[in-house]
Order: structure tokens, then C-alpha cells, then sequence
């Protein structure tokens, strides 16, 4: 290989020893790149630096554990992108990136469509826009959002994919806007309309014991905003004199706002009553028909009561204002959004600091998501890589397969991403939560330590014997029979570049080391060295694709692979 | 599998002593059954996620009962005519039907196979409408919430944190007569569920059709090579408690298949025909598990499968028929199985639901309500019988709470108590399985034999 390079290592505790004694092929040699050091790595030329590089480049733990956090998995280039410019500048830069798009996507493709045929294409385009968009923060954020601001494709949006395409390009694009104005772009989308049955609410008709529809009332507070009970800024509950917690709102209170939500359906359509989805009018916000709209008084929180006879935009404007001026949004929101990105567990300090964040972003702006992001991204509890007993998480089953994607540059014939029933595979797919409390929940404690510490990790709700059983084997199938080296390939496969390892395969360590620097910043421990080392000198050295194909099984297969530092 | 767990090497070790002053002091006080167990029995829960609207499963007939019904439920009432009826041995003064899609249950409650429990739901104490406007009663906490009244049926916890299910407070109360046992007691068909997470016991969660092999390992050469080695892998020591818990779950997964699966491979094939339905799936495979019973040394098991789609805010009208015919037939199909296979007095099936839904329509659907009715099928039932006392469904009537939600007269707890005892929980020890019983005066609904 000719590269190889010895690097010191700043940072982080690690398991294995083998880790300081040699290697890194992949992301060291970038650090070298970074600091003037030869290239010569087959992958494609880095960017050239945008300013002066920062003046201590960040370790290969350091570059992993933040675009683990920030990416759908690293690169070369986006690791050389790193680099050049520093944690901050990366993040700025990225916020100016355009968001990828899935709807125009959908709309571009020949007519007619099947409506199952398009749900296929919609997580197609997904693939293709995690994978490969330059806009790899914002796409992160905007699929944490699609698991707090939840809609589905399973239930009543089954036959609507522009809509939900269209929901989570609202997602991406208001990922680093205002929360203020994303919970009014979400509130108006049908997608939402429809799933959490705001489309169609109609004022009370006491003469037929018909009152408006509570769905979205309770959902928006409880899971989009601000939880069941009262938050101190660092996200620990408020108590009262008794030592109670103190729930955030009354059925009164759900009451009044399914009131404010009454009117709305379908733009364009001729009557209320009658509005039906059509191609276009479920990509674009609900219309308010008047005379649908109650117009009596209605009690929102914090003791605020809407006087009689405001137009329903009105009572929205004021409803929305009510919810986003709650001092829960801003600690409830920086909780939800580091548990998705940075850690299962932030202290109450981190919580506070991304809270104060959204409080006011330094101009006297509150809900400023872009701040948000920079601050959950650059806290120092977010950039240490001590260890600690709380510190990371369990990476999600799509995370897992997009990190062993992207850095094994997984690529089609035909350039597209089939993946049939990602939910059955993963237990998640892109908008296919079984409901709007998410694929895994914010709470979930296994039994065990974790519980009895008073710890949450919620992605292992979904981690049961079988649902990782069913990802242990798509792994094993992605790796030994559909790599670069693989027989008999159609165009449709997805297909892993293991060229490298191939190149490697005769030197079983060197082998090792290069898929450790992929997946593990070559953090490997002990035990999977051993292990690893012990199949591949079982396998032939005759079958080179067997023996890289067994080594990356094992690293991505393994414990520390679901880990995210 | 005489495997020592944590609480018992603490025990052996004296450590258990410490444990005396915690929380746990009390788990540690329990009686547990006299010994081992000289029969099978199974519970089976078919959890019905997003909240059944029952009080169109189970409906008054009669004229008087029938006109205030419809009366709350306008345009969502059912029509008199439609309604299939059933004749509980012990009357009310009332007469009563079920949804016309659920035939089957309707045959299964007269020949005296299928019970239900009326107005059912998460109580901490018994409450009237009087002092839950006082609160001079305690009551659950999040009412009418999704996921905290799913975690209160599954966890019975109240007002404390919910750490456990009831179903799993259940398995290690028996674990100590069922230890020859090759798999946990508790077994979900339907991923992760609070009812079965427990101190000692580990629930283990299958697929729908059963546990699935891993693609690469085998019982000799390079894939026997394999697996142990990945076994190694997840058998060592972790930093985090993610890690640790990730490779917890995966030597569960690669030690538990194989038993299964071979046991599975020697079936007897059912002849009785499942619907096409993901609960039916989850239904034929809990069937096959039960016929394999003795291979797999089971005494004791506690099944969760479930079926969402009952969150009826939009499109009730619609959308109803095709949810309860699903489930009067998916367990139809079960029971039927059971007999079959000569263990249907040892086989209790029963529903659960986050709650009841609204006597008041949102226009096309209906809101989270409190009570609910639950269906009990099998041949331990005393059937034929309503257990608890039905409410008048009157909006603003004595039994709603507001907006039409029906406060319960029969609590959760007594609910699970009943199971519990059932399949083997000695009555000084229903307080484990059911926190809350003790504040009712019938710790045993009486509906199992």
C-alpha cells in the first residue's frame, strides 16, 4: 500500500492496542493531506482549503465521532472537508447548502405512477439524498426532525407519497430556520393535516355531539413541542410544593386548541365537506374555509384565553404563538434533538446551554434552529471523546447501514437504491413509523443497567433479538454477495466497493487495520481483532473477496460498529 | 439453563441483605408458588394499539340502553338491526350485542368460550365522578395520552415509575418452578413491550413467524467457525452500556434460535386456517410454539402479539368493520387451534387497549377516552358472562368523566390480578403482579377457572 503512516493520538481512550502502532490508512492520510502531507490515496482529490486550516487538526476519533453525529456516516472528502475547516466553518458552510429534494424528484418521473411504485421511489430518492447530497447536515437534521415532528406512510398517507416527500422537503428546508415558523409550515402541510386529523376538523355541532377533533391538539404539545409536564431550562422537571411534577396543559386546555385547529382541509377545494386529495393540493398548505372554523372563545396555556370571533388564521397565529412561547419548547426541543444526534443522555448542562440557545441566539432571537444545531454540535460535551458511562449512543439501524454505505461508496448500475420494506429490515424507514410516537421512543429503558441507572437509550427499542437478527443478515448478504468483487451482478444491486480490502486481503492485519480506519476510526478492541483475524486466516488466501468480504462482516456486524461515541 | 442470575448471586453473596433497605425489599419479601408445576397453562394478550373504540364492540341492545347509546353517538352509532346478539347468563336488565363483524366471538360467547370484562381501565383506586372532579382520589397520571395509558396497562405502575410489566413481574415471580424451562416465560411476537420487562426474567421478542436463523452460520466448517467467533465477539467485555446491552440481545438472538427453530421443525402442521393478517401470523406462530411446548420444557408462558390501527380519529365508519373482524377472527382461528391441539382449557387469550374512545364523534371518529370493554377467550373462561358493571353512555352522564370518556369500574389491576392468579401466582403475591389491587375489594374477577 505504501502509505501507511504513523500518527500520535491526541484523544480518547482506546481498547485495542493496536490502534497506536500503525495505520490509519484512510482518514489519517487525510490529516496528513490536511497539514500539507502527500496525497496519493486513490479516492477522489480533496477540495482545496477554503482559509487557513485550524491550528491543531481534530484526531481520526475526533473526525469520526462528529460527522458520525452530522453526516449519514463519513468520507474521505467530507472528512478532508472537515480538515480544512475546522468543526465551525464545516457547519457553517453546510447551513448554506441548498436542501436535496425529494417531491421534484417524484414529479419528474413519467406518468402515470403507481401509487406503491412511487412509495418505493420516495425512499429511493431518500437513499440518494443521505448518501450522496452535499447537504449532509441538513439531511441528518431533517431526519431527526421526521422522528420528533412525526408523520408515516403507514395508515391514512399510504396512498399520498408527494405528500409525505413533500413533508419531510419542508423538514430539510426549514431544518436551520425559525421553530416558530416550522411548526406553522408542519401545522399547514396536509400531510400532517391528514395524518394527525387537523384536514377536515370542523367546529362543534353540540345538536349532534360533535366536537373538534382532538388528535392534533394534544400531539403538537405533547410530542412536537413541549411534553406533559412543566421543564426547568436544563430539562429535568419542575416539581411543586407537594414534590409533584406539574402537568404543561389541562383537557381544557387540548380542548381549546382542537377549537383554533377547526376549518382547515385541502386548498382549492369547491366545499368543505367534499375536499378530496389530489396530486397537487397534498403538497401544498391547507386553506381555511371560514364558515368551518369556530369562532368561539378558546383557552390556550399559560392562562391565555383567544377572545370570540377571530378569523381562524388569526386563532392560528395566536395558538402557535401561545405553544412557542412556552418555556418547555426550548429545553424540550434541545433534548429531543441531541438524543437523536449527539447522546441518549445529556447532562442537564448540556441541556441547559442548547436551551438558553433557543431561548435567545445571542440577537434576541428565540426558536433560531440554525443556532440550536451549532450549539448541540460544538458543546463540549458533544466534541469530548472521553469516555464516560452515559457518552453516545446506540446508533440507529439506518445510521449503521448508510455509515457502511458511504464509506464503501455502495452504488447501483442504475443508480438507484431499492430497498424493499426498510421497516421490516431495520425496524425504521423513512416515514414509516408505526405511529406518531416514533419507531422507538425518547423514554425507552431496557431492563438492566441501563434502567436501574436511571438511563434512557431509546434506539435499543427496536434493537430485539430479531429485528437484529433480520440486520445482522442484510449485512452478511450486502457484504458477501454484493461487493465489487461479486459474480453475476445486476444493474438494480447495490453494491459495495471492497477493492481495497481486496488489494489488502493477503495481509490479514493490514486488512483489518484498513476496514477498522473505515468503520471504527481503528478504535478496534482486543477481542474483534482476534476474532476478526482468526476467520479471515481460515479463509484461503486464494479467495481475496472472501477474506475482505469476512473482515468487514465482522467489524460491521460487531458491537463497536453500533456504537455511536 | 440453570443459569444463576443477578439477584440470586447477590443473594448467594450476601449482598442481598443491602437490597433489603431498597425498593426491591419488597420483591425479595414474595411467597412464590409451593413448587413445580404439574401442568401447561399459557396466557396469550392481543394488544390492540391506538385505543379501541369498544363501546361499538360491545353495545346495548335493548330499546332504553340502545336509544341512549345512540343518542351520545350519533352519525357513529351502529344501527340497532346490525348488532349480533349475545346473552350473558347473569343480566343486567339489559340486553346486548356485538359489532356485526365479529360473528365469531358472538358463537364463542354463547357456547360459553368468551367473556368480557366491561368499563375496564388503569384505576389506582376505585373513583367516581364526584372525586375525580375533587381529586380527592388518586388516578393515573397522563389519562387519554397514547403511550403512558399503553405503559399504565402494561406496567400498572400508577403513579411510579414504570420500570416493569405486570406480565414480566409475573414470569419472576414464578421463575423458580419453571426452571427446566429452554426459553424465557415471556415471549412478544411484537418487538419491545413494557408488559413483559421484568427484574430477573428477560423477555425474548421473536418475529411474527417465529425466530429467524442467522444467514451465515452453520454447524460445521467455515460457518460454524463463524458463529463461534462472532459469539466471542459478543461475548466480551464493553465500555458503554449501549454496547453491552446491543451484544446482550445478540447472544439472546444467536443462542435461542436454533432451539426454537428445531423444536418448530418437529410441529405437528395445524389444519385449523389462520386469516391472512399480520395478528393472525403472530397467532399460528404462537399456536406452533404451544404445540412444541414439551420439547421446549415450557410450563408457563405469557404470549404478547398486537394489531395497531384503532387511533379512529378519522374514518371510524369505515375503518372499524375490517379492525374487529380481524381480531374476532384471528382469534377464532387461535382458539380453534388450541382445541385442536387439545390445550384449549389451558390457553387464555384476552385484549388489552391503551383505552376506551369518546361517546362524543369528532365529526368521523372519536378521541382517547378511559374505559373500555376487553374480550377473554378460551376454555378456563367462565364464559357467556360480562365481568364488571357496563356504564350508561350518556355524554355528561354518571360515568363520564368529560367529553364522553367513561371513568372504569373495574381497574386493570384486578384484571391482571385474575391472570396472574391463573397461572400460578399464590394471593399473597398478586401485589407484585397488580401495585393497586389491595384498593379493591375483588382481587379475583372470578372469569377464569
Amino acid at each position: 500500500m505504501g502509505h501507511r503512516v504513523i500518527r500520535s493520538e491526541s484523544t480518547g481512550s482506546l481498547r485495542g492496542t493496536r490502534a497506536t502502532a500503525g495505520c490509519l490508512a484512510l482518514i489519517a492520510l487525510i490529516a496528513l493531506a490536511g497539514c500539507g502531507g502527500g496525497g496519493g490515496y486513490s479516492g477522489d482529490p480533496a477540495d482545496p482549503p477554503a482559509g487557513p486550516p485550524p491550528p491543531t487538526p481534530p484526531s481520526q476519533a475526533e473526525l469520526f465521532q462528529f460527522l458520525n453525529q452530522a453526516t449519514f456516516g463519513v468520507t474521505e472528502a467530507e472528512g478532508q472537508s472537515v480538515i480544512d475547516l475546522g468543526f465551525e466553518a464545516w457547519i457553517d458552510r453546510q447551513m448554506q447548502q441548498p436542501a436535496s429534494l425529494q417531491l421534484p424528484h417524484l414529479r419528474s418521473l413519467p406518468r402515470p405512477q403507481v401509487v406503491a411504485q412511487l412509495q418505493g421511489d420516495r425512499i429511493d430518492v431518500w437513499f440518494r439524498n443521505v448518501l450522496w447530497g452535499p447537504d449532509q447536515l441538513r439531511q441528518r437534521v431533517a431526519f431527526a426532525l421526521s422522528e420528533i415532528l412525526v408523520v408515516s406512510q403507514v395508515g391514512a398517507l399510504q396512498q399520498a407519497p408527494y405528500s409525505l416527500a413533500g413533508y419531510y422537503d419542508t423538514l430539510a428546508q426549514n431544518a436551520f430556520g425559525n421553530f416558530r415558523d416550522l411548526i406553522e409550515v408542519i401545522t399547514l402541510h396536509p400531510a400532517m393535516g391528514v395524518y394527525l386529523s387537523m384536514l377536515g376538523n370542523q367546529r362543534p355541532d353540540p345538536s349532534r355531539n360533535i366536537r373538534p377533533d382532538e388528535n392534533y391538539a394534544r400531539e403538537l404539545m405533547q410530542l412536537f413541542t413541549l411534553g406533559l409536564v412543566d421543564l426547568e431550562t436544563n430539562g429535568t422537571e419542575k416539581l411543586d410544593a407537594q414534590g409533584d411534577p406539574i402537568s404543561t396543559y389541562s383537557e381544557e386546555v387540548i380542548e381549546g386548541f382542537a377549537h383554533v385547529y377547526t376549518g382547515w382541509t385541502y386548498a382549492g377545494a369547491a366545499n368543505f365537506n367534499q375536499a378530496r386529495r389530489n396530486d397537487t393540493n397534498q403538497t401544498v398548505p391547507m386553506q381555511l374555509y371560514p364558515s368551518f372554523h369556530d369562532t368561539g372563545p378558546k383557552t390556550l396555556l399559560n392562562g391565555v384565553t383567544l377572545p370570540p370571533g377571530q378569523t381562524g388564521v388569526q386563532d392560528l397565529q395566536d395558538a402557535l404563538d401561545n405553544i412557542f412561547a412556552h418555556a418547555n419548547v426550548g429545553p424540550f426541543i434541545a433534548t429531543r434533538l441531541i438524543e437523536r444526534l449527539v447522546t441518549s443522555n445529556p447532562s442537564p448542562e448540556y441541556v441547559a446551554r442548547v436551551a438558553t440557545m433557543f431561548n435567545d441566539n445571542g440577537d434576541g432571537v428565540r426558536g433560531d434552529l440554525g443556532a440550536v444545531v451549532k450549539a448541540i454540535f460544538l458543546d463540549a460535551e458533544a466534541r469530548s471523546t472521553a469516555t464516560s458511562t452515559t457518552s453516545g449512543k446506540l446508533k440507529e439501524p439506518l445510521l449503521r447501514l448508510t455509515q457502511l454505505w458511504r464509506v464503501y461508496n455502495a452504488r447501483s448500475a442504475n443508480g438507484e437504491y431499492r430497498v424493499r420494506s426498510p421497516s421490516a429490515i431495520f425496524g425504521q424507514g423513512p416515514l414509516q413509523s408505526p405511529s406518531v410516537f416514533n419507531f422507538f421512543s425518547p423514554f425507552y429503558a431496557p431492563p438492566g443497567e441501563i434502567r436501574d441507572a436511571g438511563l434512557v437509550a431509546p434506539e435499543l427499542e427496536i434493537a430485539t433479538e430479531y429485528q437484529n437478527t433480520v440486520l445482522t443478515n442484510f449485512f452478511y448478504s450486502q457484504i458477501f454477495r454484493y461487493n465489487s468483487q461479486s459474480p453475476g451482478l445486476r444493474n438494480s444491486d447495490i453494491v459495495i466497493n471492497i477493492d481495497e480490502e481486496v488489494a489488502l486481503a493477503a495481509d490479514t492485519d493490514a486488512l483489518i487495520d484498513r476496514v477498522a480506519d473505515k468503520l471504527l476510526a481503528g478504535q478496534i478492541s482486543d477481542t474483534l481483532r482476534t476474532e476478526t483475524r482468526g476467520i479471515v486466516d481460515q479463509t484461503p488466501t486464494t479467495d481475496a473477496a472472501a477474506r475482505a468480504a469476512e473482515a468487514i462482516f465482522f467489524i460491521a456486524s460487531s458491537p463497536e460498529f453500533a456504537r455511536q461515541h | 439453563m440453570a443459569v444463576i442470575n443477578r439477584r440470586e448471586f447477590l443473594q448467594a453473596t450476601g449482598v442481598g441483605a443491602i437490597l433489603a433497605a431498597s425498593p426491591r425489599a419488597a420483591f425479595t419479601q414474595m411467597v412464590g408458588p409451593p413448587g413445580p408445576f404439574s401442568d401447561y397453562r399459557a396466557l396469550v394478550c392481543v394488544f390492540l394499539f391506538g385505543g379501541n373504540d369498544s363501546f361499538n364492540m360491545v353495545v346495548p341492545r335493548s330499546d332504553a340502553e340502545y336509544n341512549v347509546y345512540a343518542t351520545a353517538r350519533q352519525n357513529l352509532a351502529l344501527a340497532q338491526g346490525d348488532l349480533l346478539p349475545i346473552t350473558p347468563i347473569t343480566s343486567d336488565g339489559a340486553q346486548y350485542g356485538l359489532h356485526p363483524s365479529m360473528s365469531a366471538m358472538q358463537t364463542l360467547f354463547e357456547s360459553n368460550r368468551a367473556a368480557f370484562i366491561v368499563n375496564v381501565g388503569p384505576l389506582i383506586e376505585p373513583t367516581t365522578k364526584d372525586q375525580f372532579a375533587n381529586e380527592s382520589v388518586a388516578v393515573p397520571p397522563q389519562l387519554f395520552s397514547h403511550n403512558d395509558q399503553q405503559n399504565q396497562w402494561q406496567s400498572l405502575r400508577g403513579q411510579e415509575p414504570s420500570k416493569t410489566g405486570w406480565a414480566g413481574r409475573t414470569a419472576d415471580l414464578l421463575r423458580l418452578n419453571v426452571a427446566n424451562q429452554q426459553l424465557a416465560t415471556n415471549i412478544s411476537l411484537f418487538g419491545n413491550q413494557l408488559a413483559l420487562a421484568a427484574d430477573d426474567t428477560v423477555a425474548y421478542a421473536m418475529g411474527p413467524n417465529g425466530p429467524i436463523p442467522f444467514t451465515g452460520f452453520g454447524d460445521a466448517g467455515i460457518s460454524l467457525e463463524r458463529r463461534l467467533a462472532f459469539e466471542r465477539v459478543i461475548g466480551a467485555s464493553y465500555d458503554s452500556p449501549y454496547e453491552r446491552a446491543f451484544a446482550d440481545i445478540q447472544q439472546r438472538a444467536v443462542q435461542t434460535v436454533d432451539r426454537v427453530n428445531s423444536a418448530l421443525a418437529n410441529a405437528q402442521t395445524l389444519t385449523t386456517v389462520f386469516p391472512d393478517s399480520p395478528l393472525a401470523d403472530q397467532l399460528n406462530t404462537v399456536a406452533r410454539l404451544i404445540s412444541v411446548r414439551a420439547q421446549l420444557q415450557m410450563e408457563r408462558q405469557i404470549f404478547f402479539v398486537a394489531t395497531g390501527g384503532f387511533d379512529s380519529h378519522d374514518d371510524q365508519i369505515q375503518d372499524q368493520p375490517g379492525l374487529l373482524e380481524n381480531v374476532s377472527e384471528s382469534i377464532n382461528a387461535f382458539y380453534n387451534a388450541t382445541v385442536e391441539l387439545g390445550i384449549s382449557d389451558a390457553v387464555t387469550t384476552f385484549t388489552q387497549s391503551d383505552f376506551g374512545r369518546t361517546l362524543t364523534s369528532n365529526g368521523d371518529g372519536t378521541d382517547h377516552g378511559w374505559g373500555g370493554n376487553q374480550l377473554i377467550v378460551g376454555d378456563a373462561v367462565r364464559g357467556r358472562e360480562f365481568y364488571g358493571t357496563y356504564p350508561r353512555l350518556e355524554i355528561d352522564g354518571p360515568d363520564d368523566v368529560r367529553g364522553g370518556r367513561m371513568i372504569p369500574t373495574t381497574s386493570a389491576d384486578q384484571y391482571a390480578a385474575t391472570l396472574g392468579k391463573w397461572i400460578g401466582v399464590p394471593d399473597a403475591d398478586l401485589e407484585h403482579v397488580a401495585p393497586h389491587i389491595g384498593n379493591f375489594v375483588e382481587r379475583d374477577l372470578g372469569f377464569l377457572i
